[in-house]
């Protein structure tokens, strides 16, 4: 039975659930667009300072950004399958999978701040203390620059999403949620795994691409 | 249940493969051009959390058109803001003395 905040403007409580999730869609496209303005930056810079760029990539610490990528990946499988087990009415194994969510995402962004901290400590940071002197350190600083507002939007992102997981935990917690009625996780659940995309995107970027000069 | 879970763990195994290869491909000498091939095993993995972790699948017409609308700008943005630099040659220019 329609309740009374999807007969107002919506036909059904479905046709409301479709119209949040496609919101939720439009909302995505604009941030690939943020995020596209980032990638066009590093696209024009490394290839005016291919040098600076494969020296500053190897100095990067891909053990850490592959271990970030094997956490985000598995944390988004994580809530797929919550949101599974709360399409089968399954409050308590869905509390399980967002709890490990959130729990993967802590472990992320906990690993990016200790690798922020060795990057300080060896003076990678863009400015006159600058660690690195190859044939163009002007090009490594760009990159440097590229990996802290790429991977601080991305922490940004990521702790908007982990207070967005902790507000679906707790609305799981006192039973708001069933195999019918369960439009927050699957909307939070799109948002998470798009701070996965954006991470699969700058994983490469940051690690991998300059890597091999 | 199972059934429903199995795709999920197959396609989280595609995207640990994946990553593997991007994480060897980082240690091959490819060069500047070629390098970027390494995105691509990024944009399985990405077509791949979209597609089933993100359920684009079985999304709404709206919603999967505001998702390739998204790839068609991004391309746009890529693609035109990177015209210029990559068709541009520079020529140095001499150092001009004066007496």
């Amino acid at each position: 039975m329609a309740d009374i905040h999807s007969t107002f403007q919506y036909s059904t409580p479905a046709h409301r659930s479709g119209s949040s999730l496609d919101g939720m869609w439009l909302f995505l496209a604009t941030e690939v667009l943020f995020f596209g303005a980032l990638f066009l930056a590093w696209t024009v810079s490394r290839h005016y300072h291919a040098a600076g760029f494969a020296e500053a990539a190897r100095h990067t610490e891909i053990s850490l950004g592959t271990i970030n990528t094997v956490l985000l990946v598995t944390s988004s499988l994580a809530y797929a399958a919550g949101l599974a087990f709360i399409e089968q009415g399954d409050t308590r194994r869905l509390l399980q999978c967002l709890s490990l969510t959130g729990l993967l995402g802590i472990a992320f962004v906990c690993l990016k701040l200790l690798e922020w901290h060795d990057d300080f400590y060896e003076h990678l940071f863009p400015g006159s203390g600058f660690a690195l002197h190859g044939p163009d350190p002007g090009g490594a600083q760009i990159f440097f620059s590229f990996y802290f507002v790429g991977t601080g939007l991305h922490i940004l992102h990521m702790l908007a999403g982990l207070g967005l997981l902790a507000w679906v935990i707790l609305r799981a917690w006192r039973g708001a949620f069933s195999s019918r009625s369960h439009l927050a996780v699957e909307a939070v659940g799109l948002y998470w795994s798009f701070v996965d995309v954006v991470w699969l995107v700058l994983y490469p970027l940051i690690y991998v691409v300059g890597r091999p000069g | 249940m199972m059934q429903t879970l199995r795709p999920l763990l197959l396609v989280w195994l595609a995207l640990l493969a994946l990553l593997g290869v991007e994480l060897g491909g980082a240690f091959l000498r490819l060069g500047h051009l070629f390098g970027g091939l390494l995105l691509l095993p990024a944009g399985a993995m990405v077509a791949l959390v979209g597609l089933f972790f993100m359920r684009l699948r079985h999304a709404s017409g709206l919603s999967r058109g505001f998702a390739l609308a998204a790839m068609f700008w991004l391309v746009v943005l890529l693609g035109l803001g990177s015209m210029d630099p990559m068709t541009r040659t520079l020529h140095p220019v001499a150092m001009t003395t004066y007496p």
